[in-house]
């Protein structure tokens, strides 16, 4: 939500989305963008209603519908309501589908509305790479009546067709303009596959990211924008500015991969010269140990050497009788 | 009055003066580790296991020359002590 509450006592929370829906093929498309096209709820949310206007405007806005079409607040908050539902109700893995054509910044758990606000913010009209399920739930999310069963050229006409004349001309002229960039700075076709953004803790259903993991490789057009076409969405400064933040997040990345990997490196040789340091001890240990033992094993032999003397050669040390008595002397056996 | 055996003399000394003091350095130095490691702050733990992990990663093979020539040399003792009191009974 883009306007802050004035106090944190004041946050004004909105109700959790309805329970998320398998999508139904049966179902009809319900179109947006209209209040004429959406079906109001009877019952619209108590802390929804609760919000300023501004902010029920921005809001309704973030959920792609158009503010100034709706007379009371209350019809804005039962379309707001109902736009809810009907995001909540669309695949996933077709919104899944669109942003990765969309090349979209969202993490793999994010949830149907997350998905949903990224996928309005993608102004193309090129729709090379985009899945048929997507390019339909991309339809439907811009507006457009279609059928699940409608061939991708007749739903792309009538996306084509919901756009404005003076949206088509801007459109026209950024392209030009991006055209005419991208022959000066030299474009270099490289295209790199699609990441989602690392999980965020809460956001979404556990249960839906292992499924979408495995799709996430899966995308099989999703290729790294052009200049040209970024300058043709965003417009001149946008398209450049987005290109200049690519590429230094390119450097940054680059460069914190090779941070991470010097200190990998740097763990590495810690890790080994411990273990180094560990064997040195250990067998200094045991050095330490061999030397008593030697030494008491030499001394026990000298001892055993001097007590053989003393029991057989008695006159060498002077022995009394009364010793002599109590030494034991081994006789040999017969 | 028996006479003075410097051979009995060492025993004594080993015996009594030299496996105290090695014993009491073993066991303070044993329980300095002890209360060391029994910290519970996340560190302490990470310790633990990389105690545990270098002790897993220690290898027999590098020091088992120098653990047979121990064994060997205690074996050896052993048979001394025994044969010295076949000899001298009582000593």
């Amino acid at each position: 939500m883009s306007a802050n509450p004035s106090s944190p006592n004041d946050l004004k929370l909105l109700p959790p989305p309805p329970q998320q829906q398998p999508s139904d093929p049966s179902r009809p498309a319900a179109p947006a963008g209209g209040a004429t096209a959406i079906s109001v709820s009877s019952s619209a949310p108590r802390q929804l209603a609760d919000l300023p206007r501004d902010e029920l405007h921005t809001l309704a806005e973030e959920f792609g519908l158009e503010p100034r079409r709706f007379k009371s607040p209350q019809d804005l908050v039962s379309a707001i309501h109902a736009r809810r539902q009907f995001i909540a109700s669309l695949d996933r893995e077709a919104l899944l589908d669109v942003v990765r054509w969309g090349r979209r910044p969202v993490p793999i758990n994010a949830t149907n509305e997350q998905l949903a606000h990224e996928i309005l913010r993608i102004k193309s009209m090129r729709f090379d790479g985009l899945s048929e399920r997507g390019l339909v739930t991309l339809a439907r999310m811009r507006g457009v009546e279609v059928g699940n069963d409608d061939p991708v050229p007749m739903v792309v006409k009538k996306l084509k067709k919901k756009e404005s004349f003076f949206t088509r001309l801007n459109r026209k002229r950024r392209a030009i303009l991006g055209s005419i960039v991208s022959n000066m700075i030299g474009e270099d076709d490289k295209s790199a596959e699609y990441q989602f953004l690392p999980p965020a803790d809460g956001a979404g259903s556990a249960g839906a990211a292992p499924a979408s993991i495995s799709t996430t490789t899966a995308s099989a057009g999703a290729r790294d924008r052009t200049i040209k076409e970024e300058i043709e969405e965003s417009g001149l400064f946008g398209g450049i500015a987005s290109r200049v933040k690519k590429t230094a997040d390119q450097y940054i990345n680059q460069k914190l991969d090779e941070i991470e990997s010097r200190i990998d490196r740097k763990l590495d040789e810690i890790d080994r010269r411990l273990a180094e340091w560990r064997d040195k001890e250990i067998a200094n240990r045991i050095r330490i140990l061999k030397i008593t033992l030697w030494a008491s094993v030499i001394v026990a032999a000298l001892s055993l050497v001097y007590s053989y003397l003393k029991v057989y050669f008695p006159g060498m040390f002077g022995t009394s009788a009364k010793d002599r008595t109590t030494i034991n002397r081994v006789e040999p056996n017969r | 009055m028996t006479e003075p055996d410097p051979f009995r003399f060492f025993r004594l000394t080993v015996a009594w003066i030299a496996t105290i003091y090695a014993t009491v350095i073993t066991v303070q130095s044993l329980w300095g580790w002890v209360v060391y490691l029994s910290g519970n702050d996340k560190y302490m733990t990470m310790v633990r296991r990389y105690l545990i992990v270098h002790a897993l990663r220690l290898r027999f093979k590098a020091f088992w020359g120098d653990v047979i020539v121990c064994i060997l040399l205690c074996v050896a003792f052993f048979l001394l002590y025994r044969l010295h009191e076949v000899l001298v009974p009582g000593a």
